[in-house]
């Protein structure tokens, strides 16, 4: 398919306006512009468009959810604080289009009556904090941005905010928390952020990618967008493909393409000829898929009945010489590392898997270790924790436990005793113990 | 006023309840560590799983609000049972186990709820090293706390009191994920006015109150209802006693005053409570203090009272209404004596109540309020050394440590000079002076009402009998009055409420409307007479009934 969102991508100076400018860039906003804030909505939520940053929710719906009488400030928030395990998606759009992503904001702000906007950028990401403030200062001295926006008496303002480290602040809620100066810790919820969000205004929480398919969606048109991908399923989406494939990188395909496809056609099949074991489908907070299921679609739909999810749409390959015990030792050493440690499931669980996990690798696993494993996830994923940490590194650790339950019992079958820590034995300094002392 | 059905059993609750307090309302208990009813809602320990008919997954019954309609089901749904049981499992996971050490043993949460929630078959799979904190076992935060890290289940109570109610912010989480620990901002100590109460709201032994570590084992104490002395605000508190001493005071809840809170100030009187200087009843022969009888003091006294040639005295601000109403009468009204309640405006000091509005003192005692609804005048330091340098004659004083004045050198030199009754319970110059020294009791073997800055008229109960009395046990035996140790039965001696020697006194000079035989009896009196307490019942002021459970008693944890 044609390059949109990667369009830029290979074009000398894309980053700069005027590039941007002579490839039509900022139509979409003038049109938005000349158009009722609700008409935007309208045209948005026709496009089917759901959200890129791993839970697929319909961008339109969300901004309809703004109470429209809401008499104080509101707020949009732009989440580049790209931080799930094989995803970098977000950072390539930044790095060649900076102004695809602030159009989008602009529009975005527009529809759900927002006068500020922040980027939330990963912290680790100085270079492309710098790329957006650079571009977010041209758009305002071009009068895309600012006060009396080309004349249509709409101000905004767009911030970037840097994130300080953590891995949860990709949470709409950690991110508020985070983006308040406070600690980043996820709200209970409800109330929603489109009702109690940033500083306790109207908020939306949008992912970079989701933005930037919105300037096209106004340029070109709902229907346009829709007739990308498959119905429900729209528009072209970012696959950040990493792991044992000959070609990784970012590829811009379009929803419902077949993970086959993206591993084998496009990244060229797995390194050294050797065969593909298992992918995660959208980064390591996605349940692992086996190589049986390479014929999944790689879609929100199509991912759910298979039982995970297209999440960020980080694909991760892993060949045959992976061991599992390891990979999933790998995944919980991260998760146990980023959980916040505000409930309980999360931050006890998050650790203690990680903790079975490093004995078993370490050739000291036990019976009972798996079926540990599986109940330790049970009852942190679900509704178990306040946000969705507990399910991100839970299901994938059961997946794995669950499909690859061979090499789990392998290691039972060949482990050795812990070795025991010898205590020191101190001379007993009291009284001898009896009677008639 | 949604009507809901929690375990079968329907009830009706005020728009907005949670369902934990739907579920009390409805006489089911629905455990919970993070919650706490005067703190902000934070659903972080979810031990409070419940099942909501038409939700697929569980929810925390804290944060979930009762709605019309609503069917939950707590103890009957077996997802909600096991969701709980794998709680505690991450819970105690970690934690150290050492409850026969833990000085909360017996009033922690944890402990509680894992007698209650986990099957004595229960065994856990959990064989990796257990999480600690080396350094944080044992750490003096601040002037009043102890923290011990390795025992904390991380439900942000203390810091959440910090931020709400103290507003000192002193506490916060540090690190991330399985090593978060709670630490003071910034490493400063933990100095926080009403520091008391983030062990208080600790549901375990994670913080602890220094002065009352290895004290006294929980479940021994037994809480009497009273009211706190060390200011007008009137907080409501528990006097905590075991076998005639106090061991503590903790907040008592009373949403109008002090929510659930307690300033260290006054929680730190409870040491104070069992000082007792003067024992027996004494009268100055020859210029020595000998010890004499009650009996003998009540017929001296009245003898010497009627035939004064003038009378003053000095009431105090720290003397229940019952109290100060007999002193007006008898030594105002049918001595035709002068009398004065010095007001000592003391340091400021705030409460925050269950609204979360601040309410300040005005002055450093329990009833100055009361005085001035019973017409009484009250005067200042100056004022009360003017009145003691007044015409000489016969001084009573009720309660030396009225104003701090009465121990100045002038008081002391103008008290000098004729006859001086003292009523003392801690060591004061003014019993040097006395011709007659009268000990009285702390307020933990009184009982009577105090009027509180926001004007509501509240009661304390007596915890023990005064000092000295034969007390009853609860097997029904006599216990004696033991000569030569001291602890079990507090202090010996005759110590007798003020009260109680006011009204003998009255019966001895034969006024007999004062000659009454309770404080409630003096209430009902007052209330009959006196305009300020008119319609006001003695049953209905609340702080009645003495409670053994600490759960009935704080059930904030």
């Amino acid at each position: 398919m044609e390059a949109v969102l990667l369009r830029a991508r290979g074009v000398p100076d894309s980053r700069v306006i005027a590039t941007y400018l002579a490839a039509g860039g900022y139509e979409g906003w003038k049109k938005a512009l000349a158009m009722a804030p609700d008409a935007v909505t309208r045209e948005v939520t026709d496009s089917e468009l759901r959200g890129r940053g791993g839970a697929g929710f319909p961008t339109g719906r969300k901004w309809s959810f703004v109470p429209k009488d809401h008499p104080g400030p509101r707020y949009l928030i732009c989440n580049a604080d790209e931080s799930e395990p094989g995803t970098f998606k977000d950072r390539e759009i930044i790095e060649h289009d900076p102004h695809q992503v602030i159009e989008g904001i602009a529009i975005a702000s527009y529809a759900v009556g927002a006068k500020t906007a922040y980027i939330y950028i990963r912290g680790e990401f100085v270079r492309w904090a710098r790329i957006l403030e650079e571009a977010i200062e041209e758009a305002r001295r071009a009068g895309f941005l600012g006060k009396n926006v080309l004349g249509s008496g709409f101000d905004l303002d767009v911030w970037v905010h840097r994130g300080a480290g953590a891995y949860i602040c990709g949470e709409e809620t950690a991110l508020l928390e985070s983006l308040e100066g406070k600690r980043g810790f996820p709200r209970l919820k409800p109330p929603f952020p489109a009702v109690v969000g940033a500083f306790g205004k109207p908020t939306v929480v949008n992912n970079v990618e989701t933005l930037a398919c919105v300037p096209h969606i106004m340029t070109r048109g709902a229907h346009w967008f829709a007739s990308i991908g498959r119905p429900r399923n729209t528009g072209p989406k970012l696959f950040s493909v990493s792991g044992h494939v000959n070609r990784p990188g970012v590829y811009e395909l379009p929803l419902g393409v077949t993970f086959r496809e993206i591993i084998y056609e496009h990244c060229g099949g797995i390194r050294g000829g050797r065969k593909l074991k298992a992918f995660f489908p959208g980064g390591t907070s996605a349940p692992i898929m086996t190589a049986a299921e390479v014929d999944v679609q790689a879609d929100f739909d199509a991912c759910g009945q298979a039982g995970t999810m297209l999440g960020s749409g980080g694909v991760i390959v892993l060949d045959e010489t992976v061991d599992m015990v390891e990979a999933a030792a790998n995944v919980a050493h991260f998760y146990a590392h980023e959980s916040c440690g505000q409930c309980t499931p999360c931050r006890e669980g998050a650790d203690w898997c990680k903790d079975v996990l490093d004995r078993m690798v370490e050739g000291h696993a036990r019976a009972a270790d798996p079926e540990t494993l599986l109940r330790i996830c049970r009852f942190s994923s679900s509704g178990m924790t306040i946000c969705p940490l507990g399910d991100a590194y839970a299901l994938p650790i059961s997946s794995m436990v669950n499909k690859f339950r061979e090499e789990f019992d392998r290691r039972i079958g060949t482990a050795t005793p812990l070795p025991q820590k010898k205590l020191p034995v101190l001379p007993w300094a009291g009284p001898r113990p009896g009677f008639g002392v | 006023m949604p009507k809901l059905t929690i375990d079968g059993r329907t009830v009706e609750v005020a728009a907005g309840t949670n369902l934990i307090e739907a579920a009390r309302a409805a006489g089911i208990e629905i455990p919970y560590f993070c919650y706490h009813p005067y703190l902000t809602v934070v659903g972080q320990c979810r031990i409070c799983m419940v099942e909501i008919q038409g939700q697929p997954r569980l929810a925390v019954a804290c944060a979930t609000p009762a709605a019309e309609g609503m069917v939950v089901k707590s103890e009957t749904s077996e997802r909600a049972r096991e969701a709980r049981e794998a709680v505690m499992e991450f819970l105690l996971a970690n934690h150290p186990l050492d409850c026969p050490v833990c000085d909360q043993a017996g009033e922690c949460l944890l402990q509680d709820h894992s007698m209650e929630e986990q099957r004595a078959t229960f065994t856990t799979h959990m064989t990796e090293t257990r999480r600690t904190f080396p350094g944080y076992e044992s750490r003096l935060i601040g002037p009043h706390v102890i923290q011990n890290q390795n025992r904390c289940i991380h439900c942000s109570r203390c810091i959440r009191f910090t931020q709400e109610i103290s507003e000192t912010s002193a506490l916060t989480y540090k690190s991330r994920g399985n090593s978060t620990f709670i630490d003071t901002f910034d490493g400063k100590p933990f100095e926080d006015p009403m520091s008391g109460c983030a062990a208080d709201v600790c549901p375990v032994g994670a913080l602890t109150v220094r002065g009352f570590r290895f004290r006294k084992r929980a479940w021994k104490l037994r809480s009497t209802p009273s009211i706190c002395p060390g200011c007008s605000i009137g907080c409501n508190i528990f006097i905590e006693h075991h076998e005639r001493v106090v061991y503590r005071f903790s907040p008592r809840e009373n949403p109008g005053v002090n929510a659930t809170w307690l300033c260290d100030y006054g929680r730190f009187l409870a040491e104070s409570f069992n000082e007792q200087a003067y024992l027996h009843p004494q009268r100055r022969v020859s210029g020595q203090l000998a010890r004499a009888t009650w009996g003998e003091v009540l017929s001296a006294l009245s003898t010497e009272l009627k035939a004064a040639r003038s009378l003053r005295v000095v009431a105090s601000a720290n003397l229940s209404n019952e109290e100060l109403y007999l002193a007006r009468e008898l030594f105002g009204r049918h001595l035709k004596g002068e009398i004065v309640v010095p007001v000592f405006p003391g340091e400021p000091r705030r409460m925050k109540n269950g609204k979360r509005e601040w309410l300040t003192s005005t002055d450093a005692h329990p009833n100055s309020h009361g005085a001035r609804r019973l017409g009484m005048a009250t005067v200042d330091g100056e004022g009360l050394v003017r009145f003691l340098r007044g015409a000489a004659g016969t001084t009573v004083i009720l309660d030396p440590s009225a104003h701090p004045s009465l121990a100045s050198e002038e008081a002391l030199q103008a008290l000098g000079r004729g006859p001086l009754v003292a009523f003392a319970r801690a060591k004061h110059p003014v019993a040097d002076l006395a011709g007659w020294l009268l000990p009285t009791p702390s307020l933990a073997s009184n009982e009577g009402t105090f009027v509180s800055t926001t004007g509501s008229v509240q009661r304390f109960a007596p915890a023990f009998a005064p000092p000295g009395t034969v007390h009853r046990t609860a097997t029904g035996a006599m216990s004696p009055t033991c000569p030569t140790i001291a602890s079990p039965w507090g202090p010996p001696g005759e110590a007798r409420p003020l009260w109680v020697v006011l009204s003998s006194l009255a019966r001895e000079m034969g006024v007999a409307t004062l000659d009454l035989s309770s404080p409630a009896d003096v209430f009902a009196l007052m209330a009959r007479t006196e305009e300020s307490f008119a319609g006001l019942d003695w049953e209905e002021l609340g702080g009645q009934r003495e409670q053994s459970s600490y759960r009935e008693r704080q059930h904030v944890g």
